[in-house]
């Protein structure tokens, strides 16, 4: 091993690193804002795969446009459940959302497999060689796909810290009662949370694909990973979701001439036993959003 | 009146439709078989067709007469290619309808789930499953297979890479018994041979990307990759083996290597891949009588689904050992003659009449496949021949075929 190859594993797990990070972003702002573990992010991942995989099939549609129609069909699936499940499940203890949240993850993945099979699916894209720097191998697809999600998760952080739509948003997370009290009104503000948690789902499922393939689990398989980095991140923490992932994927692919690629999720998984020990909120979290 | 009458024949006709076992029972014995394939499931493209050639053998073997005295008759069930499901079905086949042999399981999952209730029941089971553990947990000898193992799919790679002057293979393989099965049946042979194998990987499932174990096999300078994988995770592998430029070559299992994979990649991704697949005994008589057969019932030829003729040989020979067990003789008997009537030595025959009439004159008879060769060996397994498939400009263009001794 020279540093070559490090330098190239660490590449790897940065990029990695970003598509884990929008899921996992997903389902922090949830966790934050609703409370409770959105168990349906990684078949919203799917369903926004899929979407984009049913209109480049509808005809010759560049990838771009199919992946903004799957914005649009996402984000509405995502903001629909929120109406018809997740707002009547408000008052309840934590584990009845999330077990709706699970049910609703097997409607849409049991959904997608009714109407388009098994089979493997794949993005209508070419592919490029990748560039060399005396070793370093780049992929232009991969700088892409990294180069989008930073790009998405952007967006979101100057939503949440710069707008007055995040300001609102965290004065509902930090408090419900409080936030009600100073005249800012839930109804709107959850169903624009719940649309920008559908949009963030679809573009990383459409990353996801245009990096692997699209089936039917590829959301569901993604979801532990998503929920390691939340949780290594500090829970309701948008920064932190987003560093864990990036934790979690480099410490994965630096393992791999130590341990083999078999055990990289054990790894990754004792990183997070770690964390958690040290630092139970987690690597941003603060200690009174756990409760 | 008259036509009340026909009415009332009509529907006593169509009950003893439904009831095929009373309208036979009273002819005389019959010899239960029940076919479990995968009508639904991962197995699907596969199971009609294998059905199909199970009722086109009954059919056969019936209209020659029977085999040992007795008819057959024949219940059918989907798998699913579930193992639950499977279960349920078989249990089904053999308390209910009492067959004595259950044939044309075709997942591994399901030939293992459906072995306990075949051999506690003491009756015959036939499969076309890969997974080398079925070979041993076969301890009555009751369970045959038509199917290469993946320890032979292994054992045929090396055998293609030796004859293509490969000399530095590295392996790939998924994390699952039949993904190791084919890269150990390699590495054994390949070493047996005096080669060395350059480096190995084993990778996990459901990964957004493999670009570290590529690294990881890359960096040992193959010339040539053996695979135990996937069609989902060959796509990724390969892509990204392709994107960074890397120029050896990949052998890899026909049901990984297949038209999804072009049709998911593009010929230039995949030109040169080494695919390899069983393929039926196709200069043999009883291969062009089946294939006759399989055309004129399903409209497709026989090469569409070598399964198919698979399991149409499990009728076949076991209708033949019936014939060479001779009448009222048990389960017992007739599974003790499998591997006599299938096996060398013995005058060969291409279709169960001339098996029959060999027998008649107490010649012993070696049953020359549709699938292959059909010689078992102590554990009850067949080993049919290796097609070489090269990817050419999108297309599977068979270049070879290979067999392999065990």
């Amino acid at each position: 091993m020279t540093w070559i190859d490090f330098a190239n594993l660490l590449i790897n797990g940065l990029i990695e690193g970003l598509v884990v990070a929008l899921p996992a972003l997903a389902m922090t702002l949830v966790m934050g804002v609703n409370r409770f573990p959105n168990a349906a992010t990684g078949d919203l991942l799917t369903t926004g795969a899929y979407a984009a995989v049913a209109v480049q099939m509808l005809g010759g549609v560049p990838l771009w446009l199919a992946a903004l129609a799957s914005v649009a069909t996402t984000a509405a699936v995502s903001a629909g459940s929120y109406q018809l499940i997740f707002r009547k499940l408000a008052g309840r203890p934590m584990v009845a959302s999330m077990l709706a949240a699970i049910g609703l993850g097997f409607l849409l993945r049991s959904l997608i497999s009714f109407f388009a099979g098994h089979d493997q699916r794949t993005f209508d894209m070419p592919l490029v060689r990748a560039w060399n720097f005396g070793g370093i191998r780049i992929l232009p697809t991969d700088l892409l796909i990294a180069a989008i999600a930073a790009a998405c998760l952007l967006v979101v952080f100057v939503l949440i810290y710069r707008t007055s739509f995040g300001r609102q948003l965290r004065a509902v997370a930090d408090s419900a009662d409080l936030a009600r009290a100073s005249g800012i009104r839930a109804g709107g503000l959850m169903l624009c949370l719940w649309l920008l948690v559908g949009a963030l789902s679809s573009i990383s499922g459409v990353l996801l694909g245009m990096k692997a393939i699209v089936t039917p689990e590829m959301g569901w398989e993604s979801l532990i990973p998503a929920f390691a980095a939340m949780v290594l991140g500090g829970i309701g923490s948008p920064l932190g979701a987003v560093l864990g992932a990036l934790l979690l994927c480099v410490v994965q692919e630096l393992s791999v001439p130590l341990l083999g690629p078999s055990y990289k999720l054990v790894l990754s998984f004792l990183v997070l036993a770690l964390v958690l020990l040290l630092r139970p909120a987690g690597i941003l979290g603060r200690v009174q959003l756990v409760r | 009146m008259q036509r009340r009458n026909f009415v009332k024949l009509g529907a006593a006709a169509a009950a003893l439709q439904c009831l095929p076992s009373i309208g036979f029972s009273q002819q005389g014995e019959v010899f239960r078989i029940g076919s479990l394939t995968p009508i639904t499931g991962a197995g699907s493209p596969y199971g009609p067709g294998m059905q199909q050639a199970i009722r086109l053998a009954v059919d056969e073997v019936n209209a020659a007469g029977g085999a040992g005295g007795r008819k057959l008759e024949l219940f059918t069930e989907d798998d699913q290619t579930k193992p639950d499901a499977a279960v349920l079905a078989a249990k089904k086949l053999i308390e209910v309808n009492k067959v004595q042999a259950v044939l044309g399981t075709w997942a591994s999952g399901v030939t293992l789930a459906v072995m306990p209730l075949t051999e506690a029941a003491g009756i015959v089971q036939m499969n076309v499953s890969g997974a080398p553990a079925i070979s041993t947990l076969d301890t009555r000898d009751l369970v045959w297979r038509f199917q290469a193992t993946n320890d032979r799919f292994g054992a045929a790679f090396a055998e293609i890479c030796a004859k293509r002057g490969f000399k530095r293979p590295a392996t790939m393989a998924f994390n699952n018994a039949s993904g190791l099965g084919n890269v150990e049946g390699f590495t054994r042979v390949w070493e047996k041979r005096g080669g060395k194998v350059a480096a190995h990987v084993t990778y996990e499932p459901s990964r957004p990307s493999y670009r570290s174990e590529l690294q990881k096999i890359l960096a040992a300078k193959p010339d040539v990759i053996v695979m135990g994988s996937y069609l989902p995770d060959t796509t990724i592998i390969l892509r990204e083996w392709f994107q960074s430029g890397a120029d050896n070559k990949w052998v890899i299992p026909g049901w990984a290597a297949n038209p999804d994979l072009v049709k998911a990649l593009g010929p230039e991704v995949c030109e040169g891949i080494i695919s390899v697949e069983t393929v039926s005994n196709e200069k043999s008589t009883s291969y062009a009588q089946f294939d006759a057969a399989f055309t004129k019932a399903t409209g497709k030829a026989a090469s569409t689904n070598i399964y198919a003729a698979m399991a149409y040989d499990m009728v076949i020979s076991l209708a033949l050992a019936m014939e060479a067990a001779g009448p009222k003789a048990t389960v017992e008997q007739v599974n003790a003659r499998l591997r006599e009537v299938s096996n060398a030595p013995g005058t060969a025959v291409y279709s169960f009449a001339e098996g029959k009439a060999q027998l008649g004159k107490k010649a012993k008879v070696n049953y020359e496949g549709a699938s292959s060769k059909l010689d078992f060996d102590k554990f009850g397994d067949a080993t049919p021949d290796f097609g070489v498939f090269v990817i050419e400009k999108g297309q599977l263009v068979r270049r070879d075929v290979v067999s392999i001794t065990m």
